[in-house]
């Protein structure tokens, strides 16, 4: 069964793109990840237009991540005040990255930079999560506890000014950091068409010092706010934000959110974690394959206008 | 005296005739007109020039139209096979199969700014290096043909009229780009038509056309679903012995209709209420989702 996508401007076989939705709702489920960074190359693998994607792809990331959301501020589990400061250095970090991508884009070296981008960073946090996950998998076997959050360290973070006090955090830190990490998070969702979820909790977790309780909640809640902005974005400056692809992928994505949500509840948090680092590098693999391996075809047509 | 009168009295009136002919054609061509100016000028020397009819009756004369103009794209829109047909008059071949005429038929959508970019490997990456700024390149290009081109007629003839892969329009920018080699162009052209091809816009049939009759032909062609939606034109060219006898153009028009039309009206000129309504429609749906499972 095939149904045209206005936006796209192209026939699209129903039944992969539903199975893609329910695939990567169920993952962003399992791990209480946005999932767009499976989304964005997924849908360009499959022919979709790389802006197309990017803009399509976010609309998918709020379904699947406002459930989550809302579930956590539920229980208490969101610093909204954290929040609402990674958000407005979110904004900052955006406005940038647009205007960044207009510039590689004209360069003819966006592809590149996204395509860098994505290794480095999931290549970095993967490997990152893929070691703590193991230890921790060790070390849940051999019986003892580990904390994740080991308190009374105090590194050159907490000698900034502009100090807030983020009650629902326990801390009491400069706003510079969260407002930096902020930035680049909306920074890098403008450019690799993501929410930031998976440079976010790391950030969160390691450098920030939150306790784990309100990490995923306050991602989620950021995730939310900054897809749900770039999606408006991107339906206003470039027209490529699909809604017949992304009813597709968000009427089965939020399904598979759901299944994902309690198969994950029955696994525990370093196994989700590992599973989660594997997956991770597995997409990093994939995009430097093909930076690394002589294309096919040397040359490639880009049309003027889109941005 | 009598009968060269009368042939100066046919050559006015079917001057006459074809005229408003002429005007439509130099219209929907863009205002080359070259394809009119060639039906006088002299075949190249490459060939021996077709014999001449001594039979009275006028040159021969291509007429064509297509199965559809309007072309509706609709949410089924899966592409569309579209048939362009016409006949020789004044035909003097004896057979369909004689292989006396041959007929090109080309199907061109607007032209469109592309840029064709080259990789090389950089340090172990392959990295885009080289970069081609084409002001107008043809959207959709598709050939149908009697036999292969090359065959039909020579490369001069073809270049003249920017019939063929090889030869179809592309006006590369000149200045802004720095300054690029013969060989240059040539690779960057190549790999345009390659992937358009890859990309199923620039399809080729090299006998896709055939004689039904002494005079009428057709051929089907499929338009992709990525079709561009645009007022697309088919240009018939009747070929013999190598030299351009007559030229004419169809207009194919593709139109979105339905909730196709609506919803890209919507994307398009309420930008970004359509924005607020994807994310209200995701939001939507994550809660709704949530409050189901929830229950159950």
């Amino acid at each position: 069964m095939h149904i045209y996508l206005p936006i796209a401007e192209m026939s699209a076989n129903v039944w992969i793109f539903l199975g893609m939705g329910w695939a990567v709702g169920f993952l962003s489920g399992l791990f209480g990840v946005g999932g767009g960074f499976l989304m964005t190359p997924l849908l360009i693998f499959s022919g979709i237009p790389p802006a197309v994607a990017v803009g399509t792809g976010g609309a998918q990331v709020v379904a699947s991540s406002v459930a989550g959301a809302l579930a956590q501020y539920r229980r208490n589990n969101v610093d909204v005040k954290m929040g609402v400061v990674l958000l407005s250095g979110g904004l900052f970090g955006g406005i940038i990255g647009v205007q960044i991508v207009r510039i590689l884009r004209a360069a003819g070296q966006f592809d590149l930079f996204v395509a860098l981008s994505y290794v480095l960073f999931l290549g970095v946090i993967g490997g990152l999560m893929l070691i703590e996950s193991a230890n921790a998998m060790r070390q849940a076997r051999a019986g003892k506890a580990l904390s994740m959050r080991q308190s009374g360290q105090h590194g050159w973070v907490h000698h900034l000014p502009l100090k807030m006090r983020f009650h629902r955090s326990k801390l009491y830190i400069s706003a510079i950091p969260p407002l930096m990490i902020g930035a680049f998070v909306g920074f890098m969702a403008a450019i690799m068409g993501v929410g930031g979820g998976f440079i976010l909790v790391p950030a969160m977790i390691y450098l920030l010092r939150m306790p784990t309780s309100v990490v995923v909640g306050t991602s989620l809640f950021q995730i939310v706010f900054v897809t749900a902005t770039t999606t408006v974005m991107h339906a206003t400056s470039n027209h490529s934000v699909d809604i017949v692809l992304a009813v597709l992928l968000i009427s089965s994505g939020v399904i598979g959110a759901q299944a994902g949500a309690i198969a994950g509840a029955k696994l525990r948090g370093e196994q989700l974690r590992f599973l989660l680092a594997a997956l991770v590098l597995l997409v990093c693999i994939r995009i430097g394959w093909d930076l690394v391996v002589t294309p096919t075809e040397l040359f490639s047509l880009d049309r003027l206008g889109l941005h | 005296m009598r009968p060269s009168l009368s042939r100066i009295i046919a050559t006015i009136a079917l001057l006459g005739f074809c005229a408003p002919h002429a005007t439509a054609e130099l219209w929907l061509t863009g205002g080359t007109g070259r394809q009119n100016a060639a039906n006088e000028t002299v075949p190249p020397p490459a060939r021996p020039l077709p014999t001449p009819h001594n039979d009275g009756l006028p040159p021969e004369k291509v007429e064509a139209d297509v199965s559809a103009h309007n072309i509706e794209v609709t949410a089924g829109f899966t592409g569309r096979e579209i048939v362009v047909f016409g006949t020789v008059d004044y035909s003097r071949q004896p057979t369909p199969e004689s292989g006396y005429y041959d007929i090109v038929v080309i199907v061109e959508g607007p032209p469109v700014a592309v840029i064709a970019r080259s990789k090389s490997n950089v340090g172990g990456l392959w990295i885009n290096t080289g970069a081609m700024l084409f002001d107008a390149v043809p959207s959709f290009y598709a050939v149908s043909t009697t036999r292969p081109l090359e065959e039909i007629a020579d490369a001069k003839l073809l270049k003249e009229h920017s019939i063929g892969f090889d030869y179809v329009r592309m006006r590369p920018r000149q200045g802004r780009v720095p300054t690029f080699t013969p060989e240059d162009l040539k690779a960057y052209r190549e790999a345009v038509v390659r992937i358009k091809q890859r990309d199923f816009l620039y399809p080729r049939q090299d006998f896709g056309v055939g004689f039904i009759g002494r005079s009428l032909f057709r051929t089907s062609m499929k338009l992709p679903a990525n079709v561009p939606i645009s007022a697309l034109q088919a240009n018939v060219y009747l070929f013999r012995d190598g030299a351009l006898l007559s030229t004419v153009t169809a207009p194919v028009k593709l139109e979105r209709r339905g909730i196709e039309a609506y919803i890209h009206r919507f994307a398009t000129r309420h930008s970004f209420l359509y924005g607020v309504l994807t994310v209200m429609l995701a939001i939507g749906a994550g809660l709704a989702a949530s409050t189901i499972f929830r229950r159950s």
